[in-house]
């Protein structure tokens, strides 16, 4: 990633990235680019550079060596249980899913062959013939029931119980064919069960630790918290993975990890943070990834508290909040700006003429003097857990400091954040990952039922266009409330969600293949599967 | 003498035991207060109430924290460390290789750090005050004033990333040759060596100039006795037992203290899982954790008095 | 080469010039800690660049940090938490862990036994775990941040002035003070400490460098130093990414530790030797 077009940020490279993934064509990109100021000449290495790797013809064989950021002794072999990236990718390495999402984000079939339904609430899941397991066993629809209603059961533990849960029924109708049936008509059932949670296990499994799957790699050793080592898959449906074998195991300390990245030990140092980004790009023979799927870092305010509870404080606050600031300065460019609501531009349901509040600390003055608060300190809690909300906050206090308003910043310890402070604090920061449609997003966090709603936001006409936008198949109209939506959260409620921000992986140029996807860095995930060294 | 001695270490076992169910228990009251517990950790983000209760009755986490405790310190009486919480895989199978690694660690880095530390606090306290004891003291201070993982980082910029000599990782299982053990192992031992060796040179200077100035090795000196021969003879027999405490305290560092270092390079050990056990409030293995640090600190300091009272027979 | 045997009288109370620098270096870094929030060029949590890990300039004397906020007002406010806070937990350590040293090694028996084995069971628990619950049943502030170190350090201050202690309690004077019938704090004050007031102080100087790094790492379990401050291990913790650029944001505060722990240390050394050699 050694350019040398000035002006050119990190984020204008994301926005030519969504722009090529929402399908703009090369016409359109040449103005885009103009309008950035790129000369047309140097439009094509920018663009050579976004979509990369297409033209390169695999090699076999190697042993691909990665490193994630966190494990422990929690790590598991069981999808419905993952919950770090750590997991996803060992689960990708193992398991399959009905149904991936493509580097543009559409919906592509994996083990099934079809998922299609007439009314949007009973679902026919025709799954391909002669996919077998680690142990020889054959796929059957068996194993597709089993794997979907652990889900609903609570001792199972799994991380998408709340998804799951409009899932009434699952039967299997013959050896290859499931039915699924919907609370309410679902149009995005397709894409909810490309998420790494809904991996397809053997029917009857209690013991996960053997990863018996249908993926591209068998596993060889897992040890949790240490490492686990994973060989090629001979008798895989997609037809075999490039590499030998794969190693894969955490290094949480982000130097260490690009160290062990640059010293040679390892081809791909997963999701490091920006201020390491300058040392890997000074040393010839490594290269960044970027991915912006949306995941993002906000303010929580709680309406239901004080001082969240007066309106202006929460308004006050969306001006106050440096969202340029934190692109460059927190983020070194690797973000982009976001305009209050979870839909990032990744998505095509992103509404893009919703534009993000400037940063005003006069206007957010006015409004903290209307809700008298000018004076007071507000306690706001913080910590490492939450990427980047330490600075942010301290962003934040600054700005506040600047207009009279005291933030009374408290660093609380990451270990127990979720548990403790997430949700619950009047003010506070969350992190959430990206999700690939806006029904999961809005269910999940802003619904007046939802179980993380993280500002305690509540609309009775939110959640009747919620419902309505869901069993819609029809694309306009849904991008239409769904665009509305938006613009309610922005406005309304109290979560202030300065930037989206981009996942950065830093590999070694031997490392060939690897795309973004929006599911996640690391090609969401599942870049074992794909990607070839190069000798 | 040597039945006072046995009649020490059989007082000790005995307090030793009494000292485990202190540390026992204020583990357990320490593990019980911190917020949330091992159902919620593990559902994260995606714990919802009925969730949480669901996965508690699965984990057998719904009887009385306290009961738990129970149990878990009667099966470790029989010598059962119990089963984790969390991936139900007996805890003594997680500890075991991890413990090995700990323990060769800490052995290498002692063959190291104790004759350099005791040879370098020595030789100051004998030629205390000249330049060398100065440059000694500047020099040492000057280490262990930077921080660990600096050191850690700095080492692993030069050695492996710019000069590529040593691997930046040092996964104890890839051992097939000696070449293999001494690449591996280098940084790790130069990084803990730089940060417990400190105390040992300071107090070992400052306990052999406290007894080069009693008056019998001052008669010593004065009744024509070389320097290094009143040093090396009359002082340090006397200083033994605090210079024994020293590295007895040093050394305990080894072996519940190395997070920095096993998370640096990746070195598979045993502080590293009581952090993991923590974070998600697996309580058997933090427990089995912190019983193995503190018998590994008590049988150092009863090494430490035994050395001392071996040294000083008056001490009684 | 001179030892204390040979040494005229009259030297006992020079004052080496090693001894002068150190108590210079820390007489400035105290006075830099008084007057910290009016010699700050800029506001510690203000971003006045727009690059990180900025060199020396003549606009930002010690360059940026990895958000690009000014260094030098950053070390000139760190150094009011490095300097009072690991002095005042040093002394908590140091005082009263060599009180209760010497104290049970005159006394002996149970008093010895108990308070032995309490301290080793209080030095066998994980502090990252006593950190975290202090954290949560009591929140963050200074005094707490100056307690929790002090009393991780405790055992070990205890432990070395305990076995310095019961190697002097063996000596015939002690067992004519006794004999004489003097109290116990008399004896601890006025026979004991004189006699292992060298070692004690060396352990205060080692105990001091290691409380200092050691904040660094409580502020990360969220006790303490809170944003936009911090102490100087946790700066250069924070800009450890600078490393391979030698980036003055963190080989700076790295300076500014080990001038400070040097200093202390040469201090004590070179005390005039009234002061650290009573027993001569």
């Amino acid at each position: 990633m050694n350019n040398k077009i000035t002006n050119w940020t990190a984020s204008d490279d994301a926005m030519i990235e969504n722009a090529i993934r929402r399908g703009a064509s090369r016409r359109e990109l040449l103005t885009m680019m103009l309008a950035g100021g790129v000369a047309a000449s140097m439009g094509s290495l920018v663009l050579g550079r976004a979509s990369n790797a297409v033209a390169a013809t695999p090699k076999s064989g190697g042993n691909l060596k990665a490193a994630g950021w966190s494990s422990s002794t929690a790590d598991t072999l069981d999808p419905a249980k993952a919950s770090l990236s750590t997991d996803y990718v060992r689960c990708c390495a193992l398991y399959n899913r009905l149904t991936f999402l493509d580097q543009a984000g559409t919906v592509q079939m994996e083990l099934a062959e079809s998922v299609k339904s007439g009314d949007a609430k009973v679902w026919t899941v025709k799954l391909r013939s002669g996919v077998t397991f680690h142990d020889g066993k054959q796929l059957t629809a068996k194993d597709v029931v089993f794997s979907l209603k652990r889900h609903l059961d609570p001792a199972v533990g799994s991380k998408v119980n709340a998804i799951a849960k409009q899932i009434t029924e699952v039967k299997d109708l013959d050896s290859l064919t499931v039915e699924i049936t919907l609370a309410n008509p679902n149009a995005d059932l397709p894409t909810i069960l490309s998420q790494h949670h809904f991996m397809i296990v053997q029917d009857g499994t209690t013991d996960f630790s053997r990863g018996i799957g249908t993926g591209a790699f068998k596993m060889e050793t897992f040890q949790p918290g240490v490492k686990s080592i994973f060989t090629k898959n001979p008798n895989y449906f997609k037809g075999g993975a490039h590499v030998d074998s794969f190693e894969f195991f955490a290094i949480s300390d982000d130097n260490a990890r690009v160290n062990a990245l640059l010293s040679g030990d390892i081809h791909l140092a997963a999701s490091i943070k920006p201020r390491s980004m300058k040392l890997v790009e000074s040393q010839p023979g490594f290269a960044l990834s970027q991915t912006t799927s949306g995941n993002y870092t906000d303010l929580n305010i709680r309406l239901d508290l004080a001082p969240g509870d007066k309106a202006d404080f929460v308004t006050g606050m969306k001006y106050l909040i440096n969202r340029q600031q934190i692109q460059k300065s927190v983020l070194r460019g690797l973000a982009e700006i976001a305009n209050d609501q979870p839909v990032s531009p990744a998505s095509h349901y992103h509404n893009a003429d919703l534009k993000p509040k400037g940063y005003d600390p006069d206007k957010a003055k006015f409004h903290f003097q209307k809700a008298g608060l000018i004076g007071q300190s507000i306690p706001m809690i913080t910590s490492e857990a939450p990427t980047s909300a330490v600075e942010m906050a301290t962003i934040v206090q600054q700005s506040g400091s600047e207009i009279g308003m005291k933030f009374d910043v408290q660093r609380v310890p990451s270990d127990g954040y979720w548990s403790n402070y997430w949700l619950k604090a009047p003010v506070h920061f969350g992190n959430i990952n990206p999700r690939p449609t806006p029904d999961i997003l809005f269910s999940l966090l802003y619904a007046s039922n939802a179980p993380w709603n993280e500002s305690q936001y509540k609309s009775e006409k939110f959640d009747k266009m919620l419902v309505e936008a869901r069993g819609l198949l029809d694309e306009n109209k849904r991008k239409e409330i769904y665009n509305q939506m938006q613009v309610m959260i922005s406005e309304e409620a109290g979560t202030v969600i300065p930037v989206y921000i981009s996942n950065v992986d830093a590999i070694s140029a031997k490392l060939k293949g690897l795309e973004a996807n929006p599911l996640g860095g690391m090609m969401g995930y599942a870049f074992a599967e794909y990607v070839w060294l190069d000798a | 003498m040597s039945t006072y001695v046995l009649g020490l270490i059989t007082n000790r076992l005995g307090s030793a035991a009494l000292t485990l169910l202190i540390v026992s228990f204020a583990v357990f009251f320490a593990t019980a207060m911190l917020p949330g517990d091992t159902a919620t950790i593990l559902l994260g983000q995606a714990a919802t109430p009925e969730a949480v209760a669901g996965l508690r009755a699965a984990m057998h986490l719904d009887e009385p924290a306290f009961f738990r405790f129970a149990r878990w310190l009667f099966g470790l009486l029989q010598g059962d460390f119990g089963t984790s919480y969390v991936n139900n895989v007996p805890v003594a199978e997680l500890i075991g290789a991890r413990f090995v690694n700990t323990m060769r660690l800490a052995g290498i880095v002692t063959l190291f750090a104790v004759p350099l530390s005791l040879t370098l606090g020595i030789t100051a306290a004998m030629f205390r005050g000249s330049v060398y004891d100065r440059v000694v003291t500047i020099l040492t201070i000057g280490v262990i004033s930077v921080p660990e993982f600096m050191i850690a980082t700095s080492a692993v910029l030069l050695f492996s990333v710019y000069l590529k000599w040593l691997p930046a990782l040092s996964f104890a299982t890839d051992v097939d040759s000696f070449w293999q053990v001494l690449k591996i192992y280098a940084m790790p031992v130069i990084t803990l060596t730089f940060v417990v060796s400190a105390q040992m040179i300071r107090m070992t200077r400052a306990a052999v100039i406290d007894t080069i100035k009693t008056p019998y090795v001052e008669a010593a000196i004065l009744k024509g006795a070389s320097r290094r021969r009143a040093v090396l003879i009359h002082a340090l027999p006397n200083a033994v037992g605090p210079i024994a405490n020293a590295i007895a305290l040093s050394l305990s560092y080894l072996v519940g203290g190395v997070i920095i270092v096993e998370t640096i390079f990746n070195y598979p050990g045993i502080a590293k899982l009581m952090v993991d056990g923590v974070s998600t409030r697996d309580l058997p293995l933090i427990q089995s954790c912190a019983i193995i640090f503190c018998v590994g600190y008590l049988a150092l300091i009863t090494f430490a008095d035994v050395v001392a009272i071996l040294a000083n027979p008056r001490v009684r | 080469m001179t030892t204390s045997t040979t040494m005229p009288r009259g030297a006992r109370y020079r004052f080496s010039w090693i001894g002068m620098i150190g108590f210079a270096i820390i007489l400035f870094w105290a006075i830099i800690a008084f007057l910290a929030p009016h010699i700050i060029p800029y506001p510690v949590g203000e971003i006045v660049d727009e690059d990180y890990f900025g060199p020396m300039s003549s606009k930002l004397l010690l360059g940026s940090d990895y958000l690009g906020r000014d260094m030098l007002s950053r070390i000139i406010m760190g150094a009011r938490y490095t300097v009072g806070i690991s002095l005042a937990a040093v002394c908590l350590a140091c005082f009263s862990g060599a009180a209760f040293g010497m104290a049970a090694a005159v006394i002996g028996g149970w008093f010895d036994t108990i308070l032995s084995r309490f301290l080793d069971a209080l030095n066998s628990i994980p502090s990252k775990l006593s950190g975290l619950v202090i954290a949560a049943a009591v929140g963050s502030s200074l005094p707490v941040l100056i307690i929790m170190l002090g009393v991780i350090y405790i055992p070990g201050a205890y432990r070395f002035a305990r076995s310095l202690a019961v190697n002097v309690n063996t000596m015939d004077y002690i067992t004519v003070a006794r004999t004489r019938g003097e109290g116990i704090p008399y004896v601890v004050f006025s026979e004991i400490l004189p006699n292992i007031i060298g070692p004690l102080l060396a352990d205060f100087g080692i105990r001091f460098v290691f409380i200092v790094l050691l904040l660094s790492g409580l502020s990360f379990l969220g006790l303490g130093v809170q944003p936009p401050y911090a102490d100087w291990g946790a700066l250069v913790h924070e800009n450890i990414g600078g490393l391979p650029f030698g980036a003055p944001a963190v080989i700076v505060p790295s300076l500014a530790i080990a001038s400070l722990t040097i200093s202390v240390n040469l201090l004590i050394d070179n005390l005039p030797k009234k002061i650290r050699d009573r027993s001569a």
